[in-house]
């Protein structure tokens, strides 16, 4: 992956729902963003963000009001209906309620999309009992979607989507409906597909934790604006923005116990995290503190702690606090308006 | 009262019946399927929204339906004498059991094709299926079991329309009622007529009910 090859380009994306009239929702603004081929890019926001507005606007299931999308170089805004529905083949797309038929099994839902780009009922056939293989359904074939876990009809979306090799593959909160050890197996998945496969995944979610399992850059979307994008390990050592803030911090916003107390940041990551920090910074300075979150994640491998402690307010002490931790190379930032 | 003239009687108004429920009902979904269909994509919340044409067909489906039937079966004499060369009988009967049941037909497949999920149709669009392919191979599928409900209701009513059509010379069990229970107040006749009647609806409700349940694959007691 080189960092010139972009796969998807958005360029000034913006997408006002019932322009003009009443009840008009700027859903998205200017939103810019370059996705690397072969990765796998995590869009992040709290409910109702803009977040499935703009993966909606990749494939253009949502007309954007503003701006451009490039797939491969191609300006997908630009493409008659035709041209669109050719593009569309090459960009897989899953959803949190599966949208499979219903009326039809496992087998013929993999076919729909084999079918209609031209295959024979033989062809079609034969490839889907692949694709079902490929994601660990291959008993499950003449099962109807009524008769499946949400798992495994999350499975099925996911060959379905496969199965015109799409470079693409769009997820719109795809472990949102899913028990939590189901979303690690869905997860992982995902993960062995981008891998194997090299298909680009851009996974929308409002939950960090998917965000950690496996993208490798997130952009963090509020208010219908894109506020922060980066590393996702970067991101989460120092986020910048408030919204940032609240996805990352255990449990959203923290409240300080009393007024006075400064809050510090704490970010350790693999090389720190034996030492006891707290405990040394509380003995050499010889005043406690108050520990009011902690958390502790795994990013690309690495375990990275975090933890929000409230300084003692007396004179002079939090300086005292802040200089013993420069001096042990900790990161910090302090937090003003958690 | 049972005697081999009135069961022969009996026999043919039965089978009149029949032939022109099924007739009617037939060409009524020829019209009715289409229009049913093109009534629910062309809707603003449907896959080719089409404003103009959708308040268009749509005025003159409600049009249709609020005309009482026994009103369209006389106003529509002279199309019924053009069409067919006669008002009467049971063939020409069809012609305002159409009239009067395509736009039943009509709704009732609007109202099937648009109980499909929305989700299912994005989906297929997120992989490039045309409007065409969504119709015949989401929508079509997807609504199988609600279209039977509805196409065993639609049939019910164009029974009961043919039934009506007995007024006005239209053949079948209508016509004998009218001409033996009513001119002739042979109430025993009527009686019987109706239990026939009575017993057909419920056939029909309850084969439709049973074909939809079969067909139904969303439920988790199936196969
Ligand atoms: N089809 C629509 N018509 C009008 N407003 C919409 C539509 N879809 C989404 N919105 C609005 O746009 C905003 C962003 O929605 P959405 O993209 O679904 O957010 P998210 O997926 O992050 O929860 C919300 O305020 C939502 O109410
Ligand atoms: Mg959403």
């Amino acid at each position: 992956m080189s960092a010139n090859d972009v796969i998807i380009h958005i360029e000034g994306l913006g997408k006002t729902y019932d322009e003009g009239k009443e009840t008009e929702v700027k859903a998205l603004e200017d939103v810019n963003l370059d996705i690397y081929r072969g990765e796998i890019f995590g869009i992040i926001g709290l409910s109702g963000a803009g977040k499935s507005t703009l993966v909606r606007c990749i494939n253009l299931l949502e007309r954007p009001t503003a701006g451009r999308v490039f797939i491969s170089g191609q300006e997908i805004t630009g493409m008659d209906e035709a041209d669109l529905r050719l593009a569309r083949r090459k960009i897989g797309m899953i959803f949190q309620d599966f949208n499979l038929l219903e009326q039809v099994n496992a087998l013929d839902n993999v076919c729909f999309p084999l079918r209609i780009s031209g295959y024979t009922k033989l062809d079609a056939e034969k490839r889907a009992a692949e694709l079902l293989d490929r994601v660990g359904l291959s008993g499950r074939a003449g099962a109807f979607p009524s008769q499946l876990s949400g798992g495994q009809k999350q499975r099925v979306a996911i060959a379905r989507a496969l199965a015109s090799d799409p470079e693409v593959l769009l997820c719109d909160e795809a472990v949102s409906a899913l028990d939590p050890t189901t979303t690690i197996q869905i997860l992982e998945l995902l993960q062995e597909i981008n891998r194997e496969l090299g298909v680009t995944i851009v996974m929308i979610t409002h939950e960090m934790k998917v965000i950690e399992k496996i993208c490798s850059r997130v952009a963090i979307i509020a208010d219908s604006h894109i506020v922060e994008s980066g590393n996702v390990s970067d991101v989460f050592r120092n986020p910048r923005t408030d919204a940032a803030k609240k996805l990352i911090l255990p449990s959203g916003g923290v409240e300080p116990f009393d007024g006075n107390g400064r809050l510090l940041r704490l970010v350790f990551d693999g090389t720190t995290t034996d030492k006891p920090i707290v405990a040394n910074m509380v003995l050499s300075c010889g005043e406690p503190v108050s520990i009011v979150a902690a958390d502790t994640k795994q990013i690309d491998g690495k375990t990275f702690g975090q933890l929000i402690i409230q300084l003692p307010s007396g004179t002079g002490s939090a300086e005292r606090m802040m200089a013993y931790l420069d001096s042990e190379n900790i990161t910090y930032t302090e937090e003003t308006d958690v | 009262m049972f005697d081999s003239k009135f069961l022969g009687l009996i026999a043919t108004g039965f089978l009149e019946t029949v032939y022109m429920t099924v007739s009617a009902s037939l060409i009524s979904y020829i019209i009715g399927l289409p229009l049913g269909l093109f009534l629910s994509v062309s809707r603003p919340e449907g896959i080719a929204p089409n404003p103009g044409l959708n308040r268009f067909f749509g005025t003159v489906v409600n049009l249709l339906r609020s005309v009482p039937f026994v009103i369209l079966l006389v106003a529509a004499i002279p199309l019924t004498r053009f069409v067919m060369g006669t008002s009467i009988g049971s063939s020409a009967t069809i012609v305002p059991l159409v009239i009067a049941s395509f736009p039943i037909v009509a709704r009732s497949v609007e109202a099937s094709a648009s109980s499909v999920r929305h989700g299912v149709i994005e989906a297929a669009q997120s992989m490039g299926a045309t409007n065409m392919q969504i119709i015949t191979r989401v929508i079509l599928r997807e609504a199988v079991p609600s279209l039977i409900t509805g196409a065993a209701s639609s049939l019910i009513t164009v029974l009961g329309f043919s039934a009506m059509a007995g007024v006005c010379g239209g053949g079948g069990l209508g016509s004998i009622v009218i001409n033996y229970g009513y001119y002739r107040g042979e109430t025993g006749i009527m009686y019987v007529l109706i239990v026939i009647l009575v017993i057909m609806v419920q056939i029909i409700q309850e084969a439709g009910a049973r074909l939809s349940v079969k067909a139904d694959r969303n439920t988790k007691n199936n196969n």
